[in-house]
């Protein structure tokens, strides 16, 4: 995080939290559109029978994307839950070298040396420490979000194969094309939050 | 962990409840606190002490947008009420704070300056929430000396800080009251030491008496709902209050 030991950063990296959470709320109802929507052409799909097998098979695949997309979801909002607590902590611990900064210039004698030492055996240890955790934290939300990107791309290559097989699906071919096209729409809203969610992600590393 | 849930909605005029938070450390007294959204306005009730900041945090923003929070509302001065102001001001620096005229120079020792601050005077006032006019009742000695407590007329729900608090077992962990006789063992102790005025809680059992209350949120313990709320005031105003022991 930089400047994490300012309380400006702390602001900002919580601010930063709240834009990433808005993303991954939006991402988790568009999943949950896909499974519904993937239920519905999984029924469409016995009903057009032979011609829309493996259409019928993509809608599966498409209902596991969903589930997994929303346990990916779960776990980045359980890390951005972390780095809540995190900030926390460096937002106390901002606040209590603030008051030490303010007592060393004020402080005389003996108590301007113990007020030193405090400060500088603080410096090294816990706000070392927190930075550290920040940034490790922040590693892992990069990571996840990586690997979220790359299962929305499995998603984008599902809908674009169920709008290749909707076209085979004989006299079902209409609905399934407007199926799969409102398939492809969705993930398209999902592509754009991941977006916006590792343009925010970043955001920290640039500021 | 805590969840914020809905227990009043009318399209974008809700009171969420984030309410009985059982993974806390037990060092901590259990907190409740209370979102009051409309129009894209909302107010954070008694936000919570420090500690237990990043609960309140993120469960907030599970249901809602939490920089849409533009004022909090502190019954009283307690660092379980008020003591992640600093945390709060941090994420958004523009947040009002209404509270007791008396606590104006206290709270402060926690965080913000002087436009954080809104003073209530002792006989209350209307709080703007998005279209809501809601009103800060006086609940002075109760157990605060410049204490209040929150009225929503339209929802009709009273948010009375540590009026109704009950200190439950951790198994006890339902969000409303479903046995007031039950319940109620575990408010008559905190109620006889904390509240410390036998004129103050007549007062205030008079002056609620004539609002129209669906459900009554405590600060800590279970809400209060329908019939329960009324069995609470008869009970309250029959306590004897201010003794050490019963």
């Amino acid at each position: 995080m930089a400047n994490s030991h300012s309380s400006e950063g702390a602001g900002r990296e919580l601010r930063r939290i709240v834009r990433i959470n808005e993303e991954i709320k939006s991402v988790v109802s568009a999943a949950f559109k896909i499974n519904l929507m993937a239920m519905n052409a999984i029924f469409l799909a016995k009903r057009a029978g032979q011609s829309a097998l493996g259409f019928g098979v993509l809608s599966n695949e498409l209902r596991r994307f969903a589930t997994d997309l929303q346990r990916q979801m779960d776990t980045l909002r359980e890390a951005t839950y972390g780095s809540v607590s995190t900030v926390t902590v460096l937002v106390k611990q901002s606040r209590i070298s603030r008051l030490l900064e303010r007592a060393r210039i004020e402080a005389q004698g003996q108590a301007k040396t113990l007020i030193q030492q405090l400060a500088r055996s603080r410096d090294e240890s816990t706000l070392a420490r927190n930075d550290e955790q920040m940034a490790a934290l922040n590693r892992r939300l990069t990571h996840m979000i990586a690997d979220t990107a790359q299962l929305v791309e499995l998603g984008s290559v599902l809908a674009r194969s169920a709008k290749i097989e909707a076209a085979y699906g004989g006299g079902f071919s209409g609905s399934l094309m407007q199926v799969s096209s409102d398939f492809e729409k969705i993930i398209g809203e999902i592509q754009r939050s991941l977006e916006s969610l590792t343009k925010h992600q970043s955001e920290d590393f640039l500021a | 962990m805590k969840i914020a849930r809905v227990i009043y909605e009318d399209g974008d005029h809700k009171w969420f409840a984030l309410a009985r938070d059982t993974s806390r450390p037990d060092f901590l007294i259990d907190t409740n606190e209370y979102l009051v959204t409309s129009d894209g306005d909302a107010m954070l009730l008694d936000p919570g002490g420090s500690e237990i900041f990043p609960a309140v945090f993120s469960a907030v923003s599970t249901g809602f947008d939490p920089r849409r929070i533009h004022k909090i509302f502190a019954s009283h001065q307690d660092p379980d009420v008020i003591s992640s102001l600093p945390m709060w001001l941090e994420f958004n620096p523009g947040i009002k704070c209404y509270l007791s005229w008396l606590w104006q120079g206290f709270v402060p020792h926690f965080a913000g300056n002087a436009d954080t601050f809104v003073a209530i005077p002792d006989n209350g006032m209307e709080i703007l929430v998005g279209s809501r006019r809601l009103q800060a009742i006086p609940a002075h000695y109760l157990h605060s000396s410049g204490n209040f407590h929150l009225y929503d007329p339209k929802a009709k729900v009273l948010f009375s800080g540590d009026v109704g608090a009950a200190l439950l077992p951790a198994a006890e962990d339902g969000l409303f009251v479903e046995d007031f006789d039950r319940h109620i063992r575990h408010a008559e102790g905190f109620h006889r030491r904390w509240m410390g005025s036998d004129k103050a809680k007549r007062d205030w059992c008079a002056r609620v008496s004539a609002l129209e209350i669906d459900m009554l949120c405590p600060q800590h313990g279970a809400i209060y709902r329908g019939a329960d709320v009324r069995r609470f005031i008869d009970w309250f105003s029959r306590l004897d209050v201010g003794v050490l022991k019963s």
